[in-house]
């Protein structure tokens, strides 16, 4: 890694407007970010302020109405639903409030199932190890705690070494202790696969561990916090 | 409106694809209820009232020549209603749009009008005056073939005498509902019909003045049939009766029994199986529905429902789906039994067509498809019953997929989608198995339906190509002596003679017995053969018989066994014969023997019935010229024409069966398919949504649906074939009859089309729902909980 590390994400100008009956709304009014590579964000803002439109249209599952985005030399604001398919195929990984694993899969196919049409991807079995799951690798969803489930979409996102780990509410649905042990496997991955990280929560106590902080309020980054220091997950509680 | 029924109103339309495809299934069972019954109601009404109305009579017996005095001897026997003495004489058309001569059966008309039997209807014009002899009566498909019409005349050839006769009416008779000439197989209304003269005029053609050469009786209601024709054989025997028969042996009434048979069939396998298929589409609809509405179901409980006012909504929902099919199977039965009907009034001489709108049979046919539905529906309703509320407000417990094979599907190298589709089949195990079972009836009902192709053809090559090798049969008018075989070879354009000789007879053995006619061929047939099993032409045995599979099954014997035979014709010579041998064959009952050796069994005169020819076909014309012209000549049978006859009147037929079972197999499919499919999709839904997020195209997710259906589909096929062939065994079974055996056939053609067009319809469902699958929201299935 080189002093000035490389910059994964630029944004211009990102509006995003959805049409309903009762008028449009306006979810993004022009956001302009950039990340770099290995970054370690964190997106807080109440509910509508626009932060999981912004975090839906960097991962490729939405489009923008206006504005532009790149991911590296990837104008993603250009793809089309092919293009945008592809790219959450081979650079981002995903984590979700709800773990969305498949019941018919234990830990291990879960995570197999990204690991087999991904271009460079490590072993499942590495990638539960990474997130401390090694000795539950046979097991179904059903059989897992709701941590341990997380845990295994965190591996499932990370197996095929993604360039963005993009997390929306990981620790939403989770007791306190069990969301520290969700974030510091999400930290160990940043260190680790040196993916850039966007977590959004609602949950301020984890802005301390992040290397940057976002907020969002209506349909704007409303302020942006550089932390000089970042905290381990252990320290922080809520 | 309660909120619950505006629910189920607004579940209707929320899940119209699926309550649609359900209604179809059991609007096809609706339909085929309704259909077949009906179509079967009308054809025997139909006859009943037919023979009732025409005085159909119930004993037939033809004589050589039998004094009007007789009848008054039949008249006396017990159990005789009325009896009448014909004159019945076969003619040959004398056409010049025929190039092959075509017969006409000359029957006397009844002499007291009304109150005669086997009445006529008349279609077009009046009877013929009773004292002309230049007047005919027509029969309605022999005038249409030609298109005649009252005044026109048409010239016969009577007892080898050319007569122009103007046609007076134009008739059916009850008696001639299914029109065969001699030896035929089909009907052929271009080549034969029947022709009613008065009776003076017919009689004096045929120098029988003060005779009659055919009498029919009608019996009371009381009398014994059996008895009856034992004492008209007394009576005629001097005569030269060939023995009475009852109408069972009618003709034209066996072959109306044979086609209501089939019928009966059809009605009784075709409902039964859509009505199971649409009971397990909507267990499989409303257990997912249920599971679905789970949380709805525990918040009415808690708000104050009932179980039994939850339950009642469901089966609402049900049965609405039930009277949606009934109305559309009631509607398609009614208009399919109307051109059913049509196809019968043209196919049988009916004067009128009884089409019942049964109310009885549609209320029948409602409430068992209500019932089928509802019963469908019952396993889903009784979990609603035991959820308590509490339980059911809570997300149900996630599904445990521990059982579902762990390690295996990885020592297959499976991908992790594939293995995601067998686990989520292997789950739902009797869903599974509802699925393959419903595809499996869509491929049986086809495999039932289409292997009667191979079986014709098969029918076809046997009986026309192989066993018989002659161009013309010619049928005397008259028994003739054997030289008359040297003068039909003598006949321009004949390359080969070879005289058989036909005589009624009942073969018996034990207690059973057969009416058959024994044919006398030479000892080494090279014309009209029979063929042993492996379908080699047969020799004649010295002395004894040759039996049809069939006509030996009938009477329980076997290849060495003896049988009595009872000769009906002049000689009524009974004698012990060994059977020498068995035959295949699949048209009527066959008995062969040798023709000398037939001469000597019945003791009588040596007479030959009819020669079968082989003509050189650039001589055809100048053969049937001669044929015509040949006073011996009765009938000429083509085989050419009537093999074509029989494909086209088949070809009919099968085509109309064919789009029908190819139609309802279709809705079977479609409905199990797009069904199975959608509840797939409704399950699986958020697993494929996150597949898509995580960056499978939609191609790749699409394609987890589709290894599913495929692996419904994929199972279902042997199992159909199976259920098809013994579906189509039973058929075979309910089909055979004294008249028709068919051979049971089936080529690999018919699994392969059979499963082809389940497997487009599959297809065609599994395009619909991946519309479902490329619109599926990515966003909001993470924003969720299940």
């Amino acid at each position: 890694m080189s002093d000035r590390p490389e910059i994964v994400f630029r944004a211009r100008g990102l509006t995003r407007t959805y049409r309903s009956a009762a008028g449009d709304v306006q979810a993004l009014r022009g956001v302009d970010f950039t990340a770099a590579q290995g970054d370690f964000i964190v997106i807080l803002g109440p509910s509508g302020s626009g932060k999981s439109t912004f975090l839906n249209i960097v991962g490729g599952l939405d489009a923008a109405s206006s504005g532009d985005l790149w991911f590296k030399d990837h104008h993603l604001t250009a793809l089309d639903e092919r293009g945008l398919t592809l790219y959450r195929r081979d650079h981002v990984g995903f984590v979700f409030q709800f773990y969305n694993l498949v019941p018919s899969l234990t830990a291990r196919e879960n995570v197999a199932l990204v690991t087999e049409i991904a271009r460079n991807p490590m072993t499942p079995e590495a990638a539960l190890a990474i997130v401390g799951l090694t000795d539950r690798a046979d097991h179904f969803p059903a059989q897992m705690s709701g941590g341990e489930q997380q845990r295994v979409a965190i591996a499932r996102a990370i197996a095929k070494n993604p360039e963005v780990l993009l997390c929306d509410e990981p620790t939403g649905a989770l007791d306190s202790a069990t969301g520290v042990r969700v974030l510091e496997a999400l930290v160990e991955v940043n260190r680790r696969i040196g993916a850039t990280t966007l977590v959004i929560t609602h949950n301020a106590a984890i802005q301390e561990i992040a290397d940057r902080v976002l907020r969002f309020a209506d349909g704007r980054i409303v302020a942006e916090r550089v932390n000089a220091s970042r905290k381990a997950p252990a320290e922080v509680s809520w | 409106m309660p909120p619950l029924r505006r629910k189920v109103l607004r579940d209707l339309v929320r899940l119209w694809p699926q309550a649609l495809a359900i209604a179809l299934v059991l609007a096809a069972g609706v339909a085929t209820m309704i259909l077949g019954n009906g179509a079967f109601a009308s054809l025997s009404d139909t006859r009943t009232r037919y023979y009732e109305s025409y005085r159909f009579a119930d004993v037939f017996a033809d004589v050589t020549r039998a004094p009007l005095a007789l009848l008054d001897d039949v008249r006396a026997i017990d159990g005789v209603l009325a009896a009448e003495a014909r004159v019945v004489q076969l003619a040959l058309l004398d056409l010049p749009s025929l190039q092959e001569p075509g017969a006409m059966l000359l029957v006397s008309l009844p002499e007291n009008g009304a109150a005669g039997l086997n009445r006529l209807h008349l279609r077009q014009g009046r009877l013929a005056d009773p004292g002309s002899s230049r007047e005919v009566v027509l029969s309605e498909g022999f005038a249409t073939a030609h298109g005649l019409r009252p005044g026109m005349t048409l010239a016969l050839v009577l007892n080898g005498q050319r007569r122009e006769l103007t046609v007076a009416g134009i008739a059916l008779s009850p008696e001639f509902i299914y029109a065969l000439g001699p030896g035929e197989m089909m009907p052929d209304p271009r080549r034969y019909g029947i022709g009613w003269l008065p009776r003076q005029a017919l009689a004096a053609a045929y120098e029988l003045d003060g005779a009659f050469s055919n009498l029919v009786v009608k019996l009371t209601p009381s009398a014994s049939v059996d008895w009856v024709i034992e004492q008209v054989d007394r009576l005629t025997v001097p005569y030269g009766g060939t023995g009475a028969t009852a109408r069972a042996d009618q003709t034209s009434h066996a072959f109306l029994d044979a086609e209501l048979k089939q019928l009966g069939t059809m009605v009784k396998v075709l409902p039964p199986i859509f009505l199971l298929v649409a009971a397990m589409l909507v267990n499989m609809t409303l257990s997912r529905l249920v599971t679905l509405e789970r949380e709805q179901i525990g918040l009415l409980k808690a708000i104050g429902y009932s179980s039994r006012a939850i339950a009642q909504h469901y089966v609402e929902f049900v049965l609405a789906i039930a009277v949606v099919g009934i109305a559309m199977g009631a509607v398609a039965g009614q208009w399919m039994g109307a051109e059913l009907a049509h196809i019968y009034a043209q196919f049988f001489a009916f004067p009128f067509l009884v089409f019942s709108r049964d109310l009885g049979l549609f209320f029948l046919a409602a409430l068992v498809t209500a019932g089928a539905a509802v019963s469908g529906a019952l396993l889903s309703v009784r979990s609603v019953l035991l959820l308590a509320p509490a339980v059911a407000m809570t997300p149900p417990a996630p599904a445990d997929y521990r059982s579902q094979g762990g390690s295996l599907w990885r020592k297959l190298g499976l991908r992790q989608t594939s293995v995601m589709t067998l686990r989520h089949l292997l789950h739902r195990p009797w869903r599974t198995l509802s699925g393959v079972l419903g595809m499996a009836m869509s491929v049986a009902i086809l495999v039932a339906s289409l292997w009667s192709f191979a079986s014709i053809d098969r029918m076809i090559d046997i009986s026309f190509f192989r066993a018989e090798q002659q161009d013309v049969q010619m049928v005397f008018g008259q028994p003739e002596p054997p030289r008359a075989a040297f003068a039909a070879r003598a006949m321009p354009g004949v390359m080969a003679a070879e005289p058989f000789r036909a005589v009624a007879a009942t073969i018996s053995h034990r207690n059973v017995s057969r009416r058959v006619t024994v044919f006398g061929r030479p000892a080494m047939p090279q014309l009209s053969r029979v063929l042993d099993r492996d379908l080699r032409p047969m020799d004649m045995p010295e002395a004894g018989l040759i039996l049809s599979e069939a006509l030996a099954q009938g009477l329980g014997v076997r290849q060495g066994d003896t049988v009595t035979v009872a000769f009906l014709d002049g000689s009524r010579r009974t004698v012990n014969l060994p059977v020498s041998g068995l035959s295949v064959g699949y048209v009527g009952l066959g008995a062969s023997m040798e023709l000398g050796a037939l001469h000597r069994a019945t003791g009588g005169a040596e007479a030959i019935s009819g020669v079968n020819l082989l003509i050189d076909e650039n001589q055809a014309p100048a053969f049937f010229h001669a044929a015509a012209a040949a006073p011996e000549t009765g009938f000429l049978s083509v085989m050419a024409l009537t093999v074509a006859q029989f494909r086209a009147t088949l070809a009919e037929n099968i085509t109309v069966m064919i789009t029908v079972f190819v139609g309802l197999a279709g809705v079977i499919a479609v409905g199990v398919i797009y069904n199975f499919a959608r509840i797939s999709l409704s399950e699986q839904g958020r697993e494929m949504a996150s597949l898509r997020v995580l960056g499978f195209s939609k191609g790749e997710v699409a394609a987890i649906l589709f290894l599913e259906l495929a692996v419904i589909v994929v199972l279902a096929q042997p199992l159909g074939w199976l259920l098809g062939y013994a579906m189509a065994r039973a058929m075979v079974a309910a089909f055979s009859s004294d008249l028709y055996r068919v051979p049971f056939i089936i080529g690999p053609g018919v699994h392969a089309t059979a499963s082809l067009v389940t497997c487009a319809a599959a297809v065609l469902s599994a395009l619909a729902v991946r519309q479902r699958i490329n619109r599926l929201d990515l966003i909001e299935v993470l924003k969720t909980r299940e």
